[in-house]
């Protein structure tokens, strides 16, 4: 009993709340305690206010983000107007492309209310892939599953062949994919 | 009434904004501004540097202890009382012969002028009746003694200044691991303090360029140490089974000295040579040990540097050079240590936000179709 209070002592509870949240999110599904701490301290944190651009469509995508509070509004500005694609809410991850490409950002992402988000760039998710091969592998596989279900899900939509060329780039197929993610979440 | 007021309104705020200067000359003001404020108050820089370069190295242990979910204030103390503890045993153990060995050297150097003078006559003797036709190359006695004497002369005016700087090491000594233990354990807060005052829509670049001088400056740094820690124990080892004397203090020295880019190999290896000539008086042991330091060179070249994260390896020969010769003109030895991580970080922050802008005016389809190449059909 007195060992475990010595323990909670040395313990940083707010690093504590961040892995707990961490453990929820999908992308690092499988990933035990001790792994997912080696990612924490590549995190990086930073506060946004109702309104703040998180980041712009076309800029060069260099992060991963994920939401520790607060609701984010992922939208793509067409030919003629911006069109919403999705909400992220707390435990929600976006800009998951830019680790695995130098592509710019397809979308762009603005707080909607006051949110906290927890950084992860791009060449430091490289760094730490690069010294663990099941950490690489198993975000690697969760990334995957992503990216397929969102091939799957535009498919049917498409119309033949040149749908399934191009992905699910079309405003309407985010938004389903999204949907769907945001409901799963 | 109302739309001329208006119209002298805008008009005058049309005269505010061109008497507003560009923002390019405002950032230009700003960069003057802070390098003058570094220039001013350089030794506290330098203090503040070293510091960081403390906190560096020990970084990667915090984090060790910060991915267990340690306390970073806890994990720090503890850290640090580790170190001290360490340090202590090394001196404990390693003191006695280096102090020996200082001792000793202390002891022989009013007589060195008057050895080494014996050691180049003997060595000039030795050449001479090998090869007859280098009499010509070497200069009387006179006329090196004057140079010698002149040359102490100068090394003595400077002593003062060196007890000066001496005061200023000891006071390092002491404000160095203060400054580090703080901005290691309050570094997750500084990071958070000024990432929440950056402009939102900068933060991804921002992040980008931090994480690229935190890797540039970790890689340089532990690059550094363990490069010398290497050196010094090979150099160390490679006199002492040559039978030159003071192994271990030019082991110390080479290993030191390697931190300066060119001059500190030179340095390590000089004075390795300098020993040899009043110990030997023989051209045969000079070889050697100059054999040594060049294989010590290569070795340093092909597998160590290579393999503690090969330092500059980004940077272009002709700019690392040029960089080092600048850093040395600018700021002496401090500046010639510094002056790769700085020109590698330059260089990475100015590819970030060149590649910022170059995307900026370049549409997501038109990098698409240039740089990935789809196959005809997803199954």
């Amino acid at each position: 009993m007195a060992k475990r209070r010595w323990l909670e002592r040395l313990r940083d509870s707010e690093q504590l709340r961040r892995l707990q949240l961490l453990e929820n999110v999908p992308l690092f599904a499988g990933l035990n305690r001790r792994q997912l701490g080696k990612l924490l301290v590549k995190l990086f944190e930073r506060e946004y206010r109702t309104s703040e651009t998180i980041f712009v469509q076309g800029e060069p995508g260099k992060a991963l983000f994920i939401l520790l509070a607060g609701r984010v509004l992922i939208c793509r500005t067409g030919h003629r107007a911006e069109e919403p694609l999705a909400t992220v809410t707390a435990g929600g991850y976006f800009g998951e492309l830019a680790l695995i490409d130098d592509q710019p950002r397809f979308a762009s992402a603005r707080a909607e209310e006051p949110s906290v988000l927890l950084i992860l760039y791009k060449s430091d998710f490289d760094d730490l892939i690069e010294g663990h091969r099941v950490i690489a592998i198993k975000v690697m596989g969760n990334l995957l599953k992503t990216l397929a279900g969102y091939v799957r899900k535009a498919q049917p939509q498409g119309s033949g062949r040149a749908a399934m060329m191009s992905g699910p780039t079309t405003a309407k197929d985010r938004t389903a994919v999204a949907s769907e993610r945001a409901s799963r979440d | 009434m109302t739309e001329e007021r208006t119209a002298e309104s805008s008009g005058q705020s049309g005269r505010a904004q061109s008497i507003a200067p560009p923002p390019s000359i405002i950032w230009a003001l700003a960069i003057a501004l802070v390098a003058l404020i570094v220039y001013v108050s350089r030794d506290f820089v330098l203090l503040l540097f070293l510091s960081g370069t403390v906190a560096y190295f020990v970084n990667p242990i915090v984090k060790v202890a910060e991915s267990a979910l340690i306390k970073r204030s806890i994990a720090v103390t503890v850290i640090y009382l580790g170190i001290g503890l360490s340090l202590l045993a090394t001196a404990y153990f390693l003191f006695p012969r280096l102090r020996t060995e200082v001792n000793a050297l202390s002891s022989s150097l009013p007589f060195f002028g008057d050895r080494l003078d014996e050691a180049i006559d003997a060595l000039q003797n030795e050449i001479v009746s090998r090869y007859p036709a280098a009499d010509r190359l070497f200069t009387p006695r006179e006329v090196r003694n004057d140079k010698l004497n002149q040359f102490i002369e100068q090394q003595a005016t400077n002593f003062p200044g060196l007890v000066s700087h001496l005061v200023s090491l000891v006071l390092a000594g002491v404000l160095v691991p203060f400054f580090s233990y703080f901005f290691l354990r309050d570094s997750r807060k500084i990071v958070h303090f000024v990432l929440d005052r950056l402009p939102a829509s900068h933060i991804e670049t921002s992040v980008a360029v931090w994480c690229e001088i935190d890797r540039i400056v970790g890689q340089y740094l532990r690059g550094l140490a363990i490069e010398g820690m290497v050196i010094g124990v090979v150099a160390a080892s490679g006199l002492w089974m040559l039978g030159i004397n003071y192994p271990l203090l030019l082991g110390v020295l080479s290993g030191v000295a390697n931190v300066v880019p060119y001059l500190g190999p030179i340095l390590g290896g000089t004075a390795a040579l300098l020993v040899t000539l009043v110990q030997f008086k023989s051209l045969t042991p000079l070889a050697q040990v100059f054999i040594l330091y060049l294989s010590l060179k290569l070795l340093d070249i092909t597998v160590v540097q290579p393999m503690a994260v090969g330092r500059g390896k980004e940077l272009h020969p002709v700019l690392l050079i040029a960089s080092v010769i600048v850093g040395g003109h600018a700021l002496g030895i401090v500046g010639m240590v510094i002056a790769v991580p700085t020109i590698t970080i330059l260089q990475k922050i100015a590819k970030l936000l060149l590649e910022r802008r170059r995307y900026s005016t370049q549409t997501a389809e038109n990098r698409l179709s240039t740089h990935v190449q789809t196959q005809p059909y997803v199954c």
